[in-house]
């Protein structure tokens, strides 16, 4: 039985985390709703859960102390029946009982909404954004997500650890490989492996491929949010090839079917890792003469700055993840502190003008680019072997795997019962970010909503899971 | 002036157009019903300059009233199953359904019964199916393109009266 002190002290043990440093990295509810576990990650990347029980189906909300819980605590709410209480009004996330439905009421003179979605104009992921407006100027935008719920958590529950995998990495193509090394790294932690240094080169090659892919689409994406013909051409070119080069090196354009629970099957030879580096090279050199091209383009870049701002501080606050949180000034990059993968010496790359706008969120995505191909070329530096886990730490019932992805931070929480999945918890970099797009799309103009939209270019997939 | 039109025939040949006068293209609506991403990926890369898919006549439309095609990806989710059947509404006649990549086509679907419907077939005609997961550029533009031919065979091509009054 809970008592009020367990309520308290719950609130306290989160607070007190957080004023140490540690960030808010998820919250969920366990156990049919009999239990809430809140993931706090600590800035040396130690992670620690604070688990409390409902007491009548209800616990206290965190929101007021971590707003990034926001999003958590509805989604505990919707599908697990958990209430929070404080978190008022908690309005459905996942729930899409038209009866339930409740846009935030903004009133005055001349206010009206604009309802877009959940099919867009272009091959857009489905979504509902409400804006309310005053003339073009965004007053605020409610997003509503969740429409490609498919239930992947819930269904994964019971399968062994392997089964489980597929529910991670087929929630999202675009970041099957960062969702698939941190489920495989929670997997691993729970039943005391730890990856060898070649497991660990493996994975981070992976990674640092599907990082590639990404942030050469996201730069064409924002080329296009202006409609930018010649930089959406040669940043999508560039996307193809890296594709191509994943083909190449795994069989599949997107990577899939390469992690594994325990080891990694990937095997290339001299002449493949030789031929892979050569293409990261040439793909480099391209990305940077595009890049020039780009920063020379007086008209494209007075497009950007300004728009769409998330300021240090709110980026903070509200929890921001990835390129769109280093972009305002915010160090903070998962690679920089990963023992379990191959980033030594790397650390996190802020742009000179952090100032949280467009236009630093399209030069962070063109600073990581560099680093990546650095990596890649340190990293393709022998043939691929398979590798393994190996025993290195006890057994629990729980463990948690994080890595940053190319949207950013991404928690996975996998706790067992034997070989069995009990639970499954995927918060992905997306998941963090969606709620910093709709406030950094207040005050500015609705034509700008999809260039600030393409600037944090979201998944919705592994957001509803 | 003859020289210049032989000249741009000749053009028209050596950088690969289709030959002029074939009158052909279809206005492509995309609806994502629940899919993994993968599938809009690929779409998107169609565009690209290495696919182009335009100069064949295959355009992406914003609205479902400009539309000959509903390219559906992904398992059909509850929560999408109204606005595609309202998308598919929306269309003029003829219309045709294609299901994009394996999950629409029901191949070893993820998920939680209660979350999904089914695929795409289990709530409307479906008359194309582009397998793989994802199905890659080149697959995407050869399946759209056979069914270009396979249209104008079935269909006659009387002009759609309802596709522009259609319009909102």
């Amino acid at each position: 039985m809970t008592t009020p002190a367990a309520f308290s002290s719950y609130r306290e043990r989160v607070a007190a985390a957080l004023a140490d440093g540690s960030r808010f990295a998820g919250l969920h509810a366990t156990s049919g709703g009999a239990l809430i576990r809140t993931l706090l990650a600590d800035p040396d990347g130690a992670t620690r859960l604070e688990t409390i029980a409902p007491e009548d189906g209800r616990v206290p909300s965190i929101v007021d102390l971590a707003p990034a819980a926001g999003w958590d605590e509805r989604e505990a709410h919707d599908l697990q029946g958990v209430r929070f209480a404080g978190h008022e009004p908690l309005r459905p996330l996942a729930d899409h009982d038209p009866a339930l439905e409740r846009w935030v009421r903004v009133r005055g003179g001349d206010v009206y909404q604009l309802a877009v979605g959940p099919i867009h104009a272009g091959i857009i992921e489905s979504g509902h954004f409400r804006f309310h407006l005053v003339g073009d100027r965004i007053l605020h935008l409610d997003a509503k997500l969740f429409y490609k719920h498919r239930g992947l958590e819930r269904a994964a529950e019971g399968k062994t650890l392997d089964e489980g995998l597929p529910y991670v990495s087929r929630a999202c193509a675009a970041c099957n490989v960062a969702n698939g090394v941190a489920y495989a790294n929670a997997c691993e932690e729970s039943l005391g492996l730890l990856p060898t240094a070649e497991l660990r080169r493996a994975r981070t090659i992976l990674l640092e491929l599907e990082r590639t892919w990404s942030h050469l689409n996201d730069i064409a994406a924002i080329c296009a949010g202006v409609s930018l013909a010649a930089g959406n051409n040669s940043f999508a070119a560039l996307t193809e090839r890296a594709r191509r080069l994943n083909a190449v090196l795994t069989g599949h354009r997107f990577l899939f079917h390469t992690i594994r629970v325990g080891g990694s099957e990937l095997m290339l030879d001299a002449d493949h890792v030789r031929a892979a580096r050569e293409e990261v090279a040439s793909i480099a050199a391209a990305a940077r003469r595009g890049w020039r091209e780009l920063l020379f383009n007086s008209s494209f870049q007075d497009r950007l700055p300004e728009i769409g701002v998330v300021t240090a501080a709110h980026a903070d606050q509200m929890g921001a993840v990835g390129p769109g949180a280093r972009a305002a000034g915010l160090a903070q990059d998962l690679r920089a502190n990963s023992p379990l993968l191959s980033y030594e010496g790397f650390s996190a790359a802020v742009p000179e003008r952090a100032a949280g706008d467009v236009q630093a969120r399209l030069e962070q995505r063109a600073l990581e680019l560099w680093q990546t191909f650095a990596l890649l070329d340190r990293l393709l530096d022998d043939p691929i072997r398979p590798a393994s886990a190996e025993p290195g730490g006890r057994e629990r019932p729980i463990g948690v795997g994080r890595v940053e992805s190319p949207r950013g931070a991404t928690s996975c929480v996998v706790e067992r019962r034997g070989d069995r999945i009990e639970r499954l918890r995927l918060r992905t970099g997306s998941y963090a970010n969606w709620p910093i797009v709709a406030f950094a799309a207040t005050d500015n103009l609705l034509p700008d909503f999809p260039l600030i939209n393409k600037s944090f270019e979201l998944c919705y997939a592994c957001v509803d899971r | 002036m003859l020289t210049l039109l032989r000249d741009l025939r000749r053009l028209r040949r050596t950088i690969g157009l289709p030959p002029p006068g074939s009158g052909r293209s279809l206005a492509i609506r995309h609806v994502d019903a629940g899919s993994c991403n993968g599938c809009e990926h690929e779409l998107t890369q169609l565009a690209s300059p290495y696919y182009d898919l335009q100069r064949f006549g295959l355009g992406i439309v914003a609205s479902p009233r400009h539309a000959d095609v509903l390219l559906v990806a992904g398992a059909v989710t509850s929560r999408m199953r109204e606005p595609l059947l309202i998308a598919y509404e929306a269309m003029p006649e003829p219309r045709r359904v294609v299901a994009l990549g394996d999950c629409a086509l029901g191949c070893n679907l993820l998920g939680s019964a209660e979350d999904l419907i089914g695929p795409v077939e289990a709530i409307l005609p479906v008359d194309l199916r582009i397998p793989g997961c994802p199905p890659t550029p080149d697959a995407i533009a050869e399946a759209l393109l056979g069914l270009i031919d396979r249209g104008s065979a079935e269909t006659p091509t009387t002009a759609r009266s309802s596709s522009t009054s259609g319009a909102s």
